[in-house]
């Protein structure tokens, strides 16, 4: 169908205004979170409510045309990029449609932004446990498509282990409940299979979400180091002794300095090579029991202080350097790279060490501030994404530091995806027959694979998908 | 050793002779509508193949039973907190397959929350991994998830990594009387909801169940609690506002789980947790068709697992349903005859079906044990 008509068609079902199809219209949509990737949608169409987004989804279906589902947009692999395809935005798409404190749990549309949940589930001395740094702007909906964590998802888990249920569209139209709001489903773990499907396995309708009792009591700590690798050791040391901080964060000095100077300052010593930011949470008596051991831990590995915050405001102060490090960094060049990549906790000095060479060679700026105690890095970098020669040096140096956590026998992400960016690094990590196995998950939900075309799994990696059941009708069946 | 499990898919294929994959074999009489004329077993596909204690992660061969897990992780202080029902000499193989989780569930989550990554043989004999050996991983789409509790029908496991804990210093067992008018019931268990414990496991239990594990028969509620002395100790006195506690023991859980002689017929209901005292109720009515019928339910997740050595016939289940209830019934052991009136598929959807097509295009793993696949 030519564009303007499927504009039209579209159109007709949001509204002339959530529909954009001129360039500069959708200017705006040409990138996401991730810099030095620009993509031009086809269109971008909004829907507001469910049937709208049920009507535009079997609309594309009728057509055949492929699509990319958006949130927010604060996407880091270019997930949300939509080259030459229809953009279909979901963030109007923003109700709350149940609290059930009595059961925690929540049902939501999927442009609730995950920070307004938590505001909604405050008060009910509940919280959703995910914690992306771009809470305040991220939406439940793409949370699920990444698959997002969050500094406290050390001790709580990620978005996985917090989805109970989710109403979902299929890209052919089709309708899907997958898992179970009430109780336990057997079967295939369809709603696992779909949370970090990255877009490519449909589009969620409503979801129903866990929410977890507040801790009666958090302590926050700041523990200050004069060398890197003992700051790098220590997480080692507090992850060994057993005990599950609910939050263990890194920041280096780069990062800290950074922070410092910004008006996010969270009154980090200037002067140190690493702090660690770290929080238990849980029943007062067990936590401050806890709290002391993991002071000792600090000191004994060679933190020059341990300051734990005595109130509310001091602790939102020293979360705050750590939220908005990203923020911050906005201040030192016109754009930076935060990469991703997990690595065994073991693994944590010698790598740090790795990365340190590699920015060197390539006479790059790397800031570290990531979640340690998952090995969870994101070695930044800020840079000039127009300069040709520096975008190039960054590639590299991106490459190497992948490569350098391939080896120590990490992940090439641990919570933005693989979008578009970590395309080619996804071989690294898994075999053809690995990666086939993946492409037959999304034919299963998409057979015509119109979803998020080109992303997460190379187009190479798949063979032809066969829709005719090969298997023998003698095999199969129930006993009677 | 993988390679074995290869050939073996390989040539059951090219014959078109559908295998039944075992473990450790302790539920094969469960009564699942299995319909293969081979057994293929990992269950000699045993041992650790790497363990690094400071990450708390631990890769192992898909026959390695949990009791092996438990040896080698306690020496290190550690655990990996996954109780099933049945006895810990199950394989870790069949309790990630079946997704088979039990009372520590309620603190630490399913098995498909401790689960990193996997290898397999699908049933076209190709050799696949997903996940990683890394606590935290999104790269690719989530094979792990896929696999855990697809009954070996989308592949064979051959090796897992799984999360670890470090074992808690201190871990005590009580138990409270719990009130038998429903209620009653469900004022108590919201209270206890509220209460300042965070429980590792919490489970509700009929006197029958509570003979079981060695306490006077009558209804009670079962905790366990762990972590440091000071934690432990506040919440023992926490729980003390709910009556008299009874001391307990860590091998209460083990009788608890451990399957009863000449048990006959073994399911869950599960719903909405703040319903658990009428879902208990109803339950309790089927269980009167058994002579002692043992019956147990997680607290926190909602769900009542109820035991019965008779066979009453499957209309006494009628007895479950409620009009606004919405509840999930799942059979983990009957009579071939139930299960095709109780869950005619739990595959019979679209998705689900072009799964099994992809992953197993000849249908030679485990078919029909999750229902006809057409």
């Amino acid at each position: 169908m030519p564009t303007e008509q499927l504009a039209n068609d579209l159109a007709s079902i949001v509204g002339e205004r959530f529909v954009l199809r001129r360039p500069t219209e959708l200017l705006v949509y040409n990138s996401d979170g991730l810099p030095g990737y620009r993509r031009q949608p086809r269109l971008a169409v909004f829907p507001g409510t469910r049937e709208q987004a049920i009507e535009v989804v079997r609309t594309l279906a009728r057509d055949g045309a492929p699509f990319v589902p958006r949130g927010a947009g604060t996407g880091l692999s270019g997930g949300a990029l939509a080259d030459d395809v229809v953009l279909l935005g979901m963030h109007r798409m923003k109700r709350v449609l149940n609290v059930d404190a009595d059961n925690r749990r929540a049902t939501v549309e999927p442009g609730v932004v995950n920070l307004h949940l938590n505001r909604l589930a405050g008060p009910l001395g509940l919280l959703y446990a995910p914690d992306p740094s771009s809470e305040a702007a991220c939406t439940i909906g793409g949370n699920i498509a990444e698959n997002a964590g969050g500094p406290h998802c050390l001790k709580y888990g990620v978005t996985l282990n917090h989805i109970l249920a989710i109403t979902a569209i299929l890209p052919d139209g089709e309708i899907v409940k997958l898992g179970s709001d009430t109780g336990e489903r057997e079967g295939y773990d369809l709603l696992g299979a779909f949370i970090g499907s990255e877009g490519c396995f449909g589009l969620a309708l409503d979801v129903t979400v866990k929410l977890t009792k507040k801790p009666p009591t958090v302590r926050t700590m700041l523990a200050d180091f004069t060398s890197v690798d003992d700051a790098a050791k220590v997480t080692s040391s507090i992850i060994a002794s057993g005990i599950v901080p609910a939050a263990l964060e890194f920041m280096d000095s780069g990062t800290i300095r950074v922070v410092e100077s910004s008006i996010y300052a969270a009154g980090y010593p200037a002067d140190a090579a690493a702090v660690l930011l770290i929080e238990l949470d849980g029943l007062t008596a067990g936590v401050e029991a806890d709290v002391a051991v993991v002071r000792d831990l600090c000191i004994s590995g060679g933190a020059r202080e341990v300051k734990i915050a005595s109130n509310d405001a001091e602790r939102l102060r020293l979360w705050q350097g750590r939220k908005k490090a990203f923020g911050a960094m906005g201040r030192m060049s016109p754009h930076l790279v935060v990469q991703d990549a997990v690595i065994p906790r073991t693994k944590l000095a010698e790598v740090l060490a790795t990365i340190t060479r590699i920015a060197a060679k390539h006479n790059i700026t790397v800031c570290n501030v990531f979640h340690a105690g998952d090995g969870n890095l994101h070695p930044n970098i800020p840079y000039n994404a127009d300069d040709l020669a520096e975008s190039e040096r960054v590639h590299q140096a991106m490459q190497e530091i992948m490569g350098a956590c391939v080896d120590a026998g990490g992940s090439i992400t641990g919570e933005h995806g693989v979008g578009l960016d970590k395309l080619n690094y996804i071989e690294l990590i898994f075999s053809p027959d690995s990666l086939q196995a993946m492409c037959n998950m999304r034919s299963a939900f998409d057979p015509d694979r119109r979803a998020n075309p080109g992303k997460v799994v190379p187009v190479h990696s798949c063979q032809e998908w066969k829709s005719t059941p090969a298997f023998g009708r003698e095999t199969s069946g129930a006993v009677a | 050793m993988t390679a074995a499990i290869q050939d073996a898919v390989r040539e059951a294929g090219e014959l078109r002779a559908p295998l039944r994959i075992v473990a450790g074999e302790s539920w094969l009489d469960a009564g699942r509508p299995v319909k293969a004329n081979r057994v293929l077993s990992v269950g000699d596909l045993s041992g650790i193949v790497d363990y690094v204690p400071s990450d708390l992660t631990i890769t192992v061969r898909a026959g390695t039973r949990l009791s092996e897990i438990e040896r080698a992780t306690r020496e290190n202080g550690q655990w990996f907190p996954v109780n099933p029902f049945g006895t810990s000499e199950a394989t870790i193989g069949a309790s990630v397959a079946t997704a088979s989780s039990g009372p520590l569930s309620h603190g630490f989550g399913a098995i498909r929350d401790l689960v990193l990554g996997f290898e397999a043989v699908t049933g076209d004999a190709k050799v696949i991994r997903g996940g990683g050996r890394v606590v935290k991983n999104v790269a690719g789409f989530d094979l792990v998830r896929l696999m855990t509790g697809s009954w070996g029908t989308l592949g064979v496991i051959t090796e897992l990594t799984l999360r670890l804990y470090g074992l808690p210093y201190n871990r005590r067992t009580v138990a409270i009387e719990a009130p038998t008018d429903a209620r009653k019931l469900a004022e108590r268990l919201r209270a206890l909801r509220d209460a300042p414990v965070i429980p590792f496991a919490l489970e509700l239990l009929n006197a029958t169940a509570a003979r079981k594990v060695g306490l006077p028969p009558r209804q009670i509620i079962l905790v366990e609690l762990g972590g440091n002395n000071a934690a432990v100790d506040s919440q023992i006195d926490a729980l003390k506002n709910f009556g008299t506690l009874i001391d307990g023991s860590a091998e209460m859980w083990d009788a608890l789980r451990k399957p009863e002689a000449g048990e006959q017929i073994v399911f869950r209901v599960s719903g909405l947790p703040a319903l658990l005292p009428e879902r208990w109720e109803r339950t309790s009515r089927v269980a009167l068709s058994s002579e002692n019928a043992t019956m147990h339910a997680s607290i926190g997740r909602g769900t009542v697992r109820c035991i019965l050595t008779s066979d009453p016939g499957v209309a006494v289940l009628d007895q479950l349903s409620a009009p606004d209830a919405n509840d999930t019934l799942i059979l983990e052991r009957a009579p071939a005859t139930w299960w095709t009136k109780i869950s005619p598929s739990a595959v019979d959807n679209r998705v689900s079906q072009n799964l099994k097509r992809g992953f197993d295009p000849l249908g030679i793993l485990n078919p029909g044990i999750l229902g006809p696949v057409n």
